[in-house]
C-alpha cells in the first residue's frame, strides 16, 4: 500500500475545513453511508456544494431541527424528488454563476425505486447535478425491506424467505442515459474511489455514482466488517467497480479474482445470506454470467494494476 | 394489579421485544396487557424507550409511562436522573451490569435495586454482534425473577413468542440476578409535572444559521478501540532480542543514523549479524506467507555498514562494576558491550591473539570480511571496554578471575568439537572443519586438493566446503544425514554453495572410513527419517545399505560442545549461573558455553542477559532480558495482505561463482540501496497510514504528535478502524 | 397597457413571465413544468416567453414540476407551474411539501374533474382536495382577475409576513380556452409592482438542513406558525390590492365579492364562472321581485371567514353552490361554509356542475326556488346540469 493512503490528505489543510457529516450524527455504529460521506467531503474539499437528500436514513441522521449533522447546506426533499429539486438549486445557481456543486446524496430507495423517474429525467437532460446514490440493498430507514437494489437470495422483512429476483442493473440504466460519466465505487479502494469522486466533481452535467454501502443492521453482519464486505463483493465479482464516460467508453477499474473464498467470506458473514436457499455455486454462476455481458461492453481483462487493493505503490 | 413498565435501552439492544417479554410474563397469570415503544429515528445505539402496561382490568390508557413501578436499564451508561425520573420510592431499577446492587445503593438507594450482567450473557450466547449485543431477551429472565414468577412461566412466555432460542440465555439471567435490600420507608415523590414545552422554536423562513446537533454518541458504545502495540513476529522471532520492526520502520522513515540507534539498543554487531546471523526473524515475518519475507538481515548489514551501530551507543555515567569476560565471541562481545552500555567496566580475556572469538576463527572472510568485523569490534572498545588476548585459561585462572572482579563472564562457545566414533575415523587426511576453518581464517593454510567430503549439514559444513573450493579443493561433496529441508545451515549460503559447485550427498551418514594410513574413501549409509525427535526435526535411521565414496580428505562438521573445563566438577548451571555446591558464585555463563544454541543471534541475546544478570546480582540496575514469545505475536490473520501489492523482496548482488572461488573476497556485494524496508508490513507497529482515519465512519479520529486519537464523546465503537488496520496496530476493549 | 385576445392560459402564462422577468435584477425565475389538459397551453406559451435568468424545465411529472419549483424557491428564484387534475393529485405530495417549507411557489390550476373515468371538463374538486395543504388559494371568475391575480400572486406569496405558496385556480375551458380582451400590463408596470423576491431562508452556503426532521413540539409551534402566516394573509392582501390599482389603475376583487346583498334574505354562494351565471339568476330574481343576492367565494385559503359571517349575518336562507363533491358529507364548501350562517338561517348544499355540467341561469332559478320553500336545510340537494 502507499502510506499514508490518499496521499495522507485526510484532516490536513487540504482536507475540507468542515466535514460534510459531522460527528454527533445517528447514523448506526458501522454505517457505510457514514464512510462513504466522509469520503465524498474529502473529494469535495473546499468546492461549494449543495446538497438534497431525499427520505431516508441519510437525511435522518441529520437529526431534529434546527440542528444538522451536515456541515454542507442540505435540502431534505421528498422521496421520490432528489433529482428534481436539485434541477431547480442547479438551474438557479448556473443563473446566477455561482460556481456551486449540486449533488444529491439518495439511498437506493430513492434511486432504484421511487426516485427512479426524476433521476432519470434529470439524466436525460443532463442536468449538472452529481447524484451519488449509496446502495445499503435495502430499505434501512423503515426497518429492512427489500427494494429492486437487494440482491438475489436475501432475506428482508418483506421476502423472508429470500430474494427470487437478481438485483437491478442501474449503471447500466444510467449509462444507457449517455450521461458524461457514471461509475461504482468501492470504498474498499479508496484511492480509486477518491479519483472517482474528484472526477465526478469535476466534471459538468449529469454524473452518476453508485457506491455499495454496507449496512450492519440490516445485512445481520458484525458493524467493524463493512469494509471487508465491501472487498469481498469486489474481489468475487459481485460488485463490479468500474466507470462509464459519455454511455459508451466501459472500463472495469479493479479486476475481480471471482475467488469462492471471496464469495463464501461475503455471503457468510452475512445473516441476510443465512436462510439462502440458493447455493453458493448457482451465485458464483450468476455473477461470471454478469460478467459476461459486462466484457462483451468493456472487453478483456487488463492487468491486475488494482486487484491487490488500495492502489499502487 | 395494576403496573406500569419502562425500559430505558439503546437501540439494536431489543427494548420493544423486551417490553413485549414482559407483557408475554403477565399474558401467562392471565393478566391484561399492552406494550409499545417510542417510535422516532432510532438508529443503532442510539437511546430508546419501551413501555408495558400489565392491568387486572382492559387497559385503555394510552400514554407514554411516566410514573413506571418498574424500571430497567438495558444499558448502565444510560443510567441517570432523567433515566428514573418517575419511578417512586421502593420501586423496582432493574440494571443491566456486572457491578452488585450495592454499587448504585449511594445513588439511588430509594428504590430496590437489582442487577445482572445481561450483556455478558448475552455475548456468551451469542445473541446479536460484537458491538451490538442484544440483552433484551436476557435481561427478560432477570426480570421475571426479581418479581418473583415462576421459571416455568419464563419457558411459557418464551414459547409463545417463539424465543425458545434464547431460552438458556433468560435462564442464566434468572438464575444469575442480584437483588438488593429493599430501602426503609420514604416519602412519596411529589407527582411529575408536564414536561416544559416553552423552549423556543425557530420559525423556518427564519432557520438560517449553522448549528451542530450536540448528540455525544460515545454513549453509544460497548466497545472502544485503542492504539496498542503488538509484538511483531521478526521481533518475537530474533534470538537477540532486536527491534527488527523498529529498525525497519526507522530506517524507512529516518535513515540509517536513527535504525542504528534502534538496533544499539539491543546489540553492537550489525554488520556482522547481517552477514552470518541465519536470520530467525526471516522465518517468522509474516511477508514470507505473502511474496516472501522481508530482507531483514541484509538490511541489517545496510544499516550497520552505513552507521556502526556500536557507536551510537552511550556509555550511562556513574557505577562502576568490573566484570571480567572470559571470550570474544560474540557472546562474550554483546555482554561486554552492555557492560559498558551501563557504565561498567568489562574486560575481556581472549586465547587468540584478537577478538572476535568463531567470528574471526570459524567464519570465512567471503562472508565477513575482517575489515567489517574489526570495525564493529573497535566500536565496542570504545565504549570503554578493555581486552586482553593471548590469555588461556584455565579453572584456577577462571577462579582467580573471579576474586579479582565483581563478577566473571564464561563465554568460550563451544570449543569441544564432536568426533566421529566410526572405524577409520583417526586416518590421515580426516580433521575437524572448525580446525580446517580456524587455519584458513588465521593462519593462511596451505592449498588442498582433490576430492574434500564434508561432513554435516551446518553452518560450519557449508564454510568447510566453501572455504575448501577456495583453497582449491578440485571437488567438494557435503554429506548430509537429512535432507536439505532440516539443514541448519542458512538457506541462501546452501545455494551459493551449490553455485560455486559444491555437490550434495543428502540422507547419507559416514559409517567407516577407508585407507590405507590416509583417508582414500567415506563409506555412507542411507539414511531414512523417521518421526520427528525433540528439536522438530525428522530423526534419521540409518540403513545397512552403503556405498563408498572415493576422497581425498574429509572436514568433519557433525557439531560441536561446550568445553567445560573451565568448571570445577559437579558445577551447575541453572539460570545462566554457575552454582556450586548450594551456593552462587559470582560465575556467570553466556552464549554457545550455555546454551549451546549455535548462532550469532542466540549469542548476542544470551550475551546481553549474562551481562543483565551479573549486574542485578550486583544489585545494579540492569533489566535481563527475556526472549519474546512467539505464541504473542501477531498472527498472520492479523496482516491484510491484500491491502499491500505484490513485490519481490531485493536481495544483495553476487559476485558470479566463477569468480568467487577464486578468491576470499566476500561473495554478497549487499542491497543497492535501503528501499527493501518499504515492503516491512510493519506488523503491530502502527505506522500512521491513515487507514483509520480514512475508515472511521464518524471521521473522529485525528492525528497526533505520536499517533492517532480517537474522540470519545463520538466515537459509537464500531470497530471498523480496529478491523481495517492492515497490520495488527489496534485493538477493541470492552471497559 | 395593451389589450389582447388571449385565453386565460395564456393570459396565466404572459402573468407569469412578466413575473419571472421583474425578479431578473434578483435571482432570476424557475420553473418546473409537464403537460395536462387542460392546462397545456399555458405552459407551451411560457416555454415560449425569453426570460434572462430563467428556467423553464420541462420535466417528466408534476411531482417532479414542483420539486423543480421547490429547488428552485430555495435556491431564491421566483417560480411558477401549473396544473391540473390528477396531475396535482400526482403531485399532491410535493404540493404539501412546498407549503410546509415555505416556500412562496405560484401555481396556476386549472380546475377539471378527477378520473377516472376520465373527464377533462371543469370540476373543483381537484383543488379542493388541496385546500389542508398550506397554500393560499384564489379562485378566478374571468380572463383578466386570471391574469391579475397571477400577478398579485407572486408579491402576496413573497411578502416576508406570508411566505406561503399561493394557487390561482381557474375553470376548465370556460376560461382557460376561452378568449377575451384581456389588459396585459407592461414589463415596467409589473417591474414596479413586483420587487425583487429575498428569500429570508434561501440555501446559502451556511451548513443547515432546509425540511429536515421535527420532535413533536417543534412541529406542534412550526403548524401555528404557519397558520398565523394564514392569519396575516388578509391584511396583506388588502394591502397589495391598493398597491396594484395604483400601478395598474384597477382593483382586484375581494376575497368575498357581494352580489345585490343589500336587502337580501335569499342568497347563492358560489366559486369561480358558476358566480356569473349566478349573478344572471339573481337579476332575473330581483326582476321577478325576489330579494336574491349573491357571495362570490374568491379566496377559499385563507377562508374569509369574519367577511362571509358579515355578509351573511340576518340572512335567513343561504344557498352553497358546490361544483365538487366529498361523498359521506356532500360539497367541501359547503361544509366549510355553513357553520358561517347566522343562527337559525337555512343554509342548503347543491351539488351542481359537476365533471363539467354546464350551469346555466335556469338551474340557477331551480336553486332559488328550492331555497326559498325552504324552512330548514336538508340533505346536499344534486342537480344534473348535463351537457
Amino acid at each position: 500500500m502507499s502510506e499514508p493512503i490518499l496521499g495522507g490528505v485526510v484532516h490536513t489543510d487540504a482536507d475540507r475545513s468542515e466535514p460534510l457529516l459531522r460527528a454527533g450524527n445517528t447514523n448506526c455504529g458501522g454505517c457505510g453511508m457514514s464512510i462513504a460521506l466522509n469520503m465524498i467531503s474529502r473529494a469535495v474539499a473546499e468546492r461549494r456544494v449543495q446538497i438534497v437528500i431525499p427520505a431516508c436514513c441519510g437525511i435522518v441522521t441529520a437529526g431534529p431541527f434546527p440542528a444538522s449533522a451536515y456541515g454542507a447546506p442540505v435540502v431534505a426533499s421528498t422521496f421520490a424528488a432528489a433529482a428534481a429539486v436539485a434541477t431547480g438549486l442547479a438551474r438557479v445557481t448556473h443563473a446566477n454563476n455561482e460556481d456551486i456543486r449540486v449533488l444529491c446524496f439518495a439511498g437506493d430507495g430513492g434511486t432504484y425505486d421511487i426516485g427512479l423517474a426524476a433521476v432519470s429525467a434529470a439524466a436525460e437532460r443532463n442536468e449538472d447535478i452529481l447524484f451519488l446514490c449509496y446502495d445499503n440493498e435495502i430499505y434501512g430507514n423503515t426497518g429492512g425491506q427489500r427494494s429492486s437494489a437487494t440482491p438475489f437470495g436475501a432475506t428482508t422483512t418483506t421476502t423472508p424467505t429470500g430474494k427470487h429476483v437478481a438485483k437491478k442493473d442501474i449503471l447500466g440504466i444510467m449509462a444507457a442515459h449517455r450521461i458524461p460519466y457514471a461509475a461504482s465505487v468501492s470504498m474498499a479502494h479508496p484511492e480509486d474511489m477518491m479519483r472517482k469522486l474528484q472526477r465526478a466533481l469535476d466534471v459538468r452535467g449529469f454524473r452518476f455514482l453508485h457506491i455499495l454501502s454496507p449496512c450492519p443492521t440490516g445485512w445481520k453482519s458484525e458493524p467493524s466488517e463493512g469494509v471487508q464486505l465491501v472487498r469481498w463483493a469486489v474481489q468475487s465479482g459481485i460488485y463490479p467497480v468500474l466507470e462509464v464516460v459519455d454511455g459508451s467508453l466501459w472500463t472495469v477499474n479493479v479486476e475481480p479474482d471471482f475467488s469462492e473464498d471471496a464469495l463464501e467470506s461475503f455471503l457468510g458473514h452475512q445473516g441476510r445470506f443465512a436462510g439462502m436457499t440458493v447455493t453458493v455455486a448457482e451465485v458464483r454462476r450468476s455473477v461470471l454470467r454478469s460478467w459476461d455481458a459486462l466484457r462483451a461492453r468493456c472487453g478483456p481483462p487488463t492487468a491486475p494494476a488494482e486487484s491487490n487493493g488500495v492502489g499502487a505503490d | 394489579m395494576n403496573l406500569e413498565i419502562r425500559l430505558h435501552g439503546r437501540g439494536g439492544q431489543g427494548g420493544v421485544t423486551c417490553a413485549k417479554i414482559l407483557a408475554a410474563l403477565y399474558v401467562t397469570l392471565g393478566k391484561s396487557v399492552q406494550t409499545f415503544g417510542d417510535y422516532a429515528g432510532e438508529r443503532s445505539g442510539a437511546p430508546v424507550r419501551a413501555y408495558t402496561r400489565v392491568d387486572d382490568r382492559p387497559i385503555t390508557n394510552r400514554n407514554k409511562v411516566y410514573r413506571p413501578d418498574h424500571l430497567l436499564v438495558l444499558d448502565p451508561t444510560l443510567l441517570g436522573d432523567e433515566t428514573v425520573s418517575g419511578l417512586a420510592p421502593g420501586g423496582l431499577l432493574l440494571i443491566n451490569t456486572p457491578d452488585p446492587p450495592e454499587a448504585f445503593r449511594h445513588r439511588f438507594g430509594r428504590f430496590r435495586i437489582a442487577t445482572i450482567d445481561a450483556t455478558s450473557i448475552a455475548r456468551k450466547q451469542g445473541i446479536g454482534t460484537r458491538s451490538v449485543v442484544i440483552v433484551n431477551t436476557t435481561i427478560a429472565g432477570a426480570y421475571a425473577r426479581v418479581v418473583g414468577l415462576p421459571r416455568e412461566a419464563l419457558d411459557r412466555a418464551y414459547a409463545s413468542i417463539h424465543l425458545e432460542r434464547d431460552l438458556p440465555a433468560a435462564r442464566a439471567a434468572f438464575d444469575a440476578v442480584s437483588v438488593g435490600d429493599s430501602p426503609a420507608g420514604q416519602p412519596a415523590e411529589a407527582a411529575v409535572p408536564p414536561p416544559d414545552q416553552s423552549v423556543y422554536v425557530l420559525p423556518l423562513t427564519r432557520h438560517a444559521a449553522s448549528a451542530p446537533t450536540g448528540l455525544k454518541t460515545g454513549a453509544w458504545r460497548t466497545q472502544v478501540p485503542q492504539y496498542v502495540e503488538h509484538l511483531a513476529p521478526c521481533n518475537a522471532w530474533c534470538p537477540a532480542g532486536n527491534d527488527v520492526v523498529g529498525f525497519l520502520q526507522t530506517l524507512l522513515h529516518e535513515g540509517e543514523e536513527a535504525a542504528a540507534r534502534v538496533l544499539s539498543e539491543t546489540q553492537p554487531l550489525a554488520s556482522v549479524c547481517g552477514r552470518v546471523c541465519p536470520a530467525p526473524c526471516m522465518e517468522g515475518c509474516s511477508r514470507r506467507q505473502y511474496d516472501g519475507t522481508v530482507n531483514i538481515r541484509e538490511l541489517e548489514r545496510w544499516v550497520g555498514d552505513h552507521a556502526t551501530v556500536s557507536r551510537r551507543a552511550e556509555r550511562a555515567p556513574g557505577r562502576v562494576r568490573r566484570i571480567a569476560v572470559v571470550g570474544s565471541g560474540p557472546a562474550g562481545l554483546a555482554a561486554s558491550y552492555e557492560i559498558a552500555r551501563h557504565g561498567h567496566e568489562a574486560t575481556i580475556f581472549e586465547a587468540e591473539q584478537a577478538l572476535g572469538g568463531v567470528l574471526r576463527t570459524g567464519i570465512p572472510a567471503y562472508r565477513l570480511p575482517r575489515d567489517v568485523l574489526e570495525r564493529e569490534i573497535d566500536g565496542i572498545l570504545d565504549l570503554g571496554v578493555e581486552a586482553r588476548c593471548g590469555v588461556v585459561l584455565d579453572a584456577p585462572g577462571v577462579a582467580s578471575l573471579s576474586r579479582k572482579y565483581d563478577a566473571v563472564i564464561l563465554a568460550t562457545g563451544l570449543a569441544s568439537l564432536t568426533a566421529l566414533e566410526v572405524p577409520g575415523a583417526s586416518l590421515e587426511g580426516i580433521e575437524q572443519g572448525i580446525r580446517f576453518l580456524h587455519d584458513v581464517n588465521l593462519a593462511d593454510r596451505p592449498s588442498l586438493h582433490g576430492h574434500v567430503v564434508v561432513i554435516g549439514g551446518g553452518n560450519t559444513a557449508i564454510d568447510c566446503a566453501r572455504s575448501a573450493r577456495r583453497r582449491g579443493a578440485e571437488r567438494v561433496t557435503i554429506a548430509y544425514r537429512r535432507t536439505e529441508q532440516e539443514m541448519p545451515a542458512i538457506r541462501e549460503e546452501i545455494e551459493e554453495a551449490q553455485h560455486e559447485g559444491v555437490e550434495f550427498q543428502l540422507l547419507r551418514q559416514p559409517v567407516a572410513f577407508h585407507g590405507n594410513g590416509r583417508v582414500a574413501a567415506v563409506e555412507l549409509a542411507e539414511v531414512t527419517l523417521g518421526d520427528p525427535d525433540e528439536t522438530g526435526r525428522r530423526r534419521p535411521i540409518v540403513s545397512e545399505r552403503t556405498s563408498r565414496l572415493a576422497c581425498d580428505h574429509v572436514l568433519l562438521a557433525a557439531g560441536q560442545s561446550a568445553d567445560r573445563r573451565l568448571l570445577r566438577l559437579g558445577d551447575t548451571i541453572a539460570e545462566g549461573r554457575i552454582h556450586r555446591h548450594g551456593s552462587a558464585p559470582n560465575l556467570f555463563v553466556a552464549g554457545d558455553f550455555a546454551t549451546g544454541e549455535g548462532t550469532v543471534a542466540h549469542a548476542i541475546g544470551d550475551g546481553r542477559r549474562a551481562a543483565g544478570r551479573a549486574l542485578a546480582a550486583l544489585g545494579e540496575p540492569a533489566t535481563i532480558f527475556v526472549r519474546p514469545n512467539r505464541a504473542e505475536a501477531v498472527p498472520i490473520s492479523g496482516i491484510h495482505f491484500d491491502r499491500f501489492p505484490l513485490r519481490p523482496a531485493a536481495v544483495g548482488d553476487r559476485l558470479p561463482a566463477a569468480e568467487r572461488v577464486r578468491s576470499f573476497a566476500e561473495t554478497n556485494r549487499g542491497l543497492p540501496d535501503a528501499r527493501e524496508a518499504e515492503r516491512c508490513f510493519s506488523c503491530g507497529h502502527c505506522t500512521q497510514c491513515d487507514t483509520c482515519l480514512v475508515y472511521c465512519p464518524e471521521g473522529i479520529i485525528d492525528r497526533t504528535a505520536t499517533g492517532y486519537a480517537v474522540d470519545l464523546n463520538f466515537c459509537k465503537g464500531c470497530g471498523i478502524c480496529v478491523a481495517e488496520c492492515p497490520r495488527d496496530a489496534m485493538e477493541m476493549t470492552t471497559s | 397597457m395593451t389589450m389582447h385576445m388571449i385565453s386565460a392560459n395564456h393570459a396565466t402564462a404572459a402573468a407569469a413571465a412578466l413575473a419571472a422577468r421583474a425578479n431578473r435584477s434578483g435571482r432570476g425565475f424557475c420553473s418546473g413544468v409537464y403537460p395536462i389538459t387542460p392546462q397545456t397551453e399555458c405552459i407551451e406559451r411560457l416555454c415560449a416567453e425569453q426570460i434572462p435568468k430563467g428556467s423553464v424545465v420541462r420535466v417528466e411529472s408534476e411531482h417532479s414540476a414542483m420539486a423543480v419549483c421547490m429547488g428552485g424557491a430555495l435556491s431564491g428564484a421566483r417560480t411558477f407551474t401549473a396544473s391540473s387534475s390528477n396531475g396535482l393529485a400526482y403531485m399532491a405530495e410535493n404540493v404539501f411539501a412546498a407549503g410546509f417549507y415555505r416556500l412562496p411557489i405560484v401555481m396556476m390550476a386549472v380546475n377539471r374533474t378527477l378520473g377516472p373515468p376520465w373527464n377533462i371538463w371543469v370540476d373543483h374538486g381537484d383543488t379542493l382536495m388541496l385546500r389542508d395543504s398550506g397554500w393560499i388559494q384564489f379562485y378566478c371568475e374571468d380572463n383578466q382577475e386570471v391574469h391579475d391575480t397571477t400577478l398579485l400572486a407572486f408579491r402576496l406569496a413573497e411578502d416576508e409576513e406570508v411566505l406561503l405558496p399561493v394557487m390561482v385556480c381557474q375553470d376548465a375551458f370556460v376560461l382557460s380556452h376561452t378568449m377575451t380582451m384581456t389588459d396585459i400590463p407592461d414589463q415596467e408596470a409589473v417591474d414596479r409592482f413586483l420587487p425583487e423576491l429575498r428569500l429570508p431562508h434561501r440555501l446559502t452556503d451556511t451548513p443547515r438542513v432546509v425540511g429536515g426532521l421535527d420532535f413533536p413540539h417543534q412541529t406542534e409551534v412550526h403548524r401555528k406558525q404557519h397558520l398565523d402566516a394564514m392569519g396575516r394573509v388578509p391584511g396583506v392582501y388588502a394591502r397589495i390590492q391598493d398597491e396594484f390599482e395604483r400601478c395598474f389603475g384597477r382593483r382586484p376583487p375581494d376575497p368575498v365579492v357581494p352580489y345585490r346583498m343589500e336587502d337580501a334574505d335569499l342568497v347563492l354562494v358560489s366559486m369561480g364562472t358558476t358566480a356569473s351565471t349566478v349573478r344572471t339568476a339573481v337579476d332575473e330574481a330581483r326582476a321577478r321581485g325576489v330579494k336574491a343576492g349573491a357571495l362570490r367565494l374568491r379566496m377559499f385559503r385563507p377562508l374569509p371567514e369574519r367577511a362571509i359571517r358579515e355578509h351573511l349575518a340576518g340572512r335567513k336562507r343561504v344557498a352553497i353552490l358546490d361544483r365538487d363533491s366529498c361523498p359521506g358529507l356532500g360539497g367541501i364548501v359547503w361544509g366549510e361554509l355553513r357553520g358561517l350562517a347566522a343562527p337559525g338561517a337555512v343554509v342548503q348544499n347543491y351539488l351542481i356542475g359537476l365533471g363539467g355540467g354546464d350551469i346555466r341561469p335556469e338551474h340557477v332559478r331551480g336553486v332559488l326556488d328550492d331555497l326559498a320553500s325552504r324552512d330548514e336545510s336538508g340533505e346536499p340537494h344534486f342537480m344534473e346540469a348535463g351537457a
